[in-house]
């Protein structure tokens, strides 16, 4: 940035749900974006300490932009987002799968080739939305 | 606790930025699917926080083991706030140590240390689990 101002960057917090496969495409989604698609410009953080109340990581969320990723329509990332105070742009895994019907993209502890290649567009579309928002100057110091 | 319990809750914080949360939940993953099927349970800690009574209730009815990433122990404090006192609480980086230094966070760059670590964390699993079950 020209006049030296740091952005903060856009956070990018997923559900990690533990019991379906739609929890574990939401995490990996996440960490292709944050150290591989858009590092300089995203980070993650853990929900559960959010939720806990945790100040520094209440905080992140009403000073920085937020996307959430959730696996299920009970949307536990967003929820738990806005409870914190945080606006998030949301995502879910559902509507990408839905472009693939019949899909099997693996188990709640693996992916298979097919599950990478939906983590990957997942990622794709939350990296694009991070950039534009990082641009538009959103989260900034 | 009842004589019919049979299976046990097993809470895993599932931190998203350090590989001890990946380990925790792999670790957990590893007990349900292989070690100790049938008798254990996991609850999905995001939906457990969110107010999901059925997640709540399993935890008040069974016993439950927490696992989490780091000394903060977000799973062990949203079980007992919401359900009651956990069984037993385990914490990856009290395992392992040093030893998570080296883990990643995703699985697509996990190493024979990765799966190694979460070996170690999930045997440790399994043994407070048959623990807790032999004194229900």
């Amino acid at each position: 940035m020209e006049d030296g101002a740091k952005k903060k960057p856009v956070l990018v917090i997923p559900c990690s749900g533990i019991g379906k496969v739609h929890g574990l495409l939401t995490r990996e989604a996440t960490y292709l974006v944050t150290d591989e698609m858009a590092p300089e410009q995203t980070e993650t953080m853990c929900l559960a300490l959010l939720v806990k109340g945790e100040p520094e990581a209440v905080e992140a969320v009403k000073t920085q932009t937020c996307i959430t990723i959730d696996g299920c329509p009970k949307a536990c990332a967003e929820k738990n987002v806005k409870i914190a105070g945080g606006n998030p742009v949301v995502f879910t895994v559902i509507e990408t799968i839905k472009e693939h019907p019949g899909a099997k993209p693996g188990s709640p502890t693996e992916l298979n080739d097919e599950g990478w290649n939906i983590a990957r567009e997942i990622a794709s579309k939350i990296a694009a939305t991070a950039a534009r928002l990082h641009c538009d100057g959103e989260g900034m110091e | 606790m009842s004589e019919e319990i049979t299976k046990v809750g097993i809470i895993s914080c599932s931190g998203e930025a350090i590989p001890e949360g990946t380990i925790a939940r792999l670790a957990v993953r590893r007990v349900l699917e292989s070690l100790r099927p049938g008798k254990t349970a996991t609850l999905c800690l995001p939906l457990f926080l969110a107010g999901e009574e059925g997640e709540r209730n399993f935890a008040i009815t069974h016993p439950t083991i927490s696992i989490d990433g780091c000394p903060k122990q977000c799973a062990k404090w949203g079980t007992e706030k919401h359900s009651g006192p956990v069984s037993a609480a385990l914490v990856v980086s009290e395992i392992l140590g040093t030893d998570a230094a080296s883990c990643s966070r995703s699985s697509r760059h996990a190493s024979q240390i990765d799966r190694d670590a979460v070996s170690s964390v999930a045997e440790k699993i399994a043994i407070e689990v048959d623990k807790v079950l032999a004194h229900t």
